[in-house]
């Protein structure tokens, strides 16, 4: 069976074609590329306001009101689910004023991770840390005193192939929290 | 008048159609609660595989695209037929033959190939392979080489979630036919559009135009999908 087509002068057919790459790539690079990924070589996408979806502005929104949120609810448990990517390592820190407390319950969904449970002082800029813990475990339960102000929190480094999920549980007496 | 009784049914249902596709249009991607669903399942679910399936297929829109080239200049319900089928048969392979087998390819290439047969289908359906090499290439094979290449990008995506061995085989075949009873739902809808457009002057008229859309559609799937994979 031969299937029908349009039937085209070889001129046409390359004006069309021309045109369709050039309309794909003008939608690509004004609108496409920087809404998705942030890519904007042109600058239109930002003056669209396309930009917005990667935007650390929104991210910081963000952190805010979840802030927010966990000042209202201190005293209660709060679980946050964190993906740590294939090959890669994802630091989840809280931020907490000296001697206080933080009881937490961390599993993955299967595989163990290795982990840096540690804290970082705050104002500190020689990249100093502290480890609280380190292992290469699938679930962990306990809680820790904070010996000066900063950030603490985890670090879990996925060295399989797949994404893993870490469901974490914490209650305790922190300001903010997030991915660092 | 039964035309008028058809026309008034296909504009409610594209109406509905509309409504509905801008919500639930995510190309390949699951969404949250079918990936939460997949993380934890175990054992045999047929009718959940079944639906993520359908659904799989029903919201993808770079394949509704490529259905949309294939049925272009398809109205004869035999033709129809033996594409879908060669498409499935293509799909079906590897689909579980990735899976079991453990193999992953890159999504963002295999969608950037689904892009390609957009293009294709589009430059095919403007005659330009014809023009050029004198014939169109054998369209059946075409379908199902790009069934194929479907398949494993599915395969990639299920794995990801490290599906439990338990109840496997079944789950996939479920979810194979789920992918089928999708692929016809989204015919029947596209068929039904084209075979009544077919019939006004308006198709002839804008013909050349839409399949040169498409294939843009294509490129612009293609670019999307390649950037994304040199930038990860």
């Amino acid at each position: 069976m031969q299937q029908q087509t349009i039937v085209l002068t070889k001129a046409t057919l390359f004006k069309y074609t021309l045109f369709s790459i050039i309309f794909a790539a003008i939608t690509l690079l004004t609108i496409i590329l920087p809404a998705e990924y942030n890519i904007d070589p042109t600058g239109i996408g930002h003056a669209m306001g396309l930009t917005v979806f990667n935007n650390s502005e929104v991210e910081k929104n963000v952190t805010t009101s979840s802030q927010k949120m966990s000042e209202k609810n201190k005293g209660l448990a709060e679980t946050i689910d964190i993906i740590v990517p294939a090959h890669s390592g994802v630091e989840y820190k809280f931020t907490m004023q000296q001697h206080k407390k933080l009881s937490y319950l961390w599993l993955t969904n299967g595989s163990a991770l290795y982990f840096d449970l540690h804290g970082e002082p705050e104002g500190d800029t020689t990249g100093y840390f502290e480890s609280y813990a380190i292992a290469t475990l699938n679930r962990m339960e306990g809680s820790f005193t904070t010996p000066f102000a900063g950030v603490h929190g985890w670090y879990w480094k996925n060295t399989s192939d797949t994404p893993v999920t870490v469901q974490l549980t914490v209650k305790g007496d922190f300001s903010t929290h997030g991915l660092k | 008048m039964p035309n008028r009784l058809q026309q008034y049914c296909l504009l409610s249902l594209t109406f509905l159609f509309a409504l509905v596709l801008p919500i639930e249009v995510f190309a390949h991607g699951v969404d949250d609660n079918t990936r939460a669903f997949l993380a934890q399942n175990t054992g045999i679910q047929i009718i959940p595989f079944l639906y993520i399936g359908a659904k799989h297929m029903v919201t993808g829109y770079d394949h509704l695209l490529f259905l949309v080239g294939v049925l272009f200049f398809l109205y004869r319900g035999r033709d129809v037929l033996l594409y879908v089928s060669m498409f499935t048969l293509g799909h079906s392979l590897t689909l579980l033959f990735g899976v079991i087998s453990d193999i992953q390819v890159n999504a963002y290439l295999i969608d950037a190939i689904i892009g390609l047969s957009v293009v294709y289908k589009g430059f095919d359906n403007l005659g330009g392979f014809k023009q050029l090499f004198g014939k169109s290439p054998n369209a059946k094979l075409a379908v199902l080489i790009f069934g194929l290449f479907h398949g494993f990008g599915l395969a990639t995506k299920l794995q990801e979630f490290q599906l439990p061995a338990d109840g496997l085989i079944a789950n996939l075949i479920a979810f194979n036919i789920g992918v089928e009873l999708g692929q016809f739902t989204a015919l029947a809808f596209i068929l039904l559009m084209i075979n009544f457009w077919r019939k006004h002057r308006s198709f002839n008229l804008f013909a050349t135009s839409t399949n040169c859309l498409l294939m843009s559609a294509g490129f612009m799937l293609m670019g999307f999908q390649l950037t994304g994979y040199f930038i990860n």
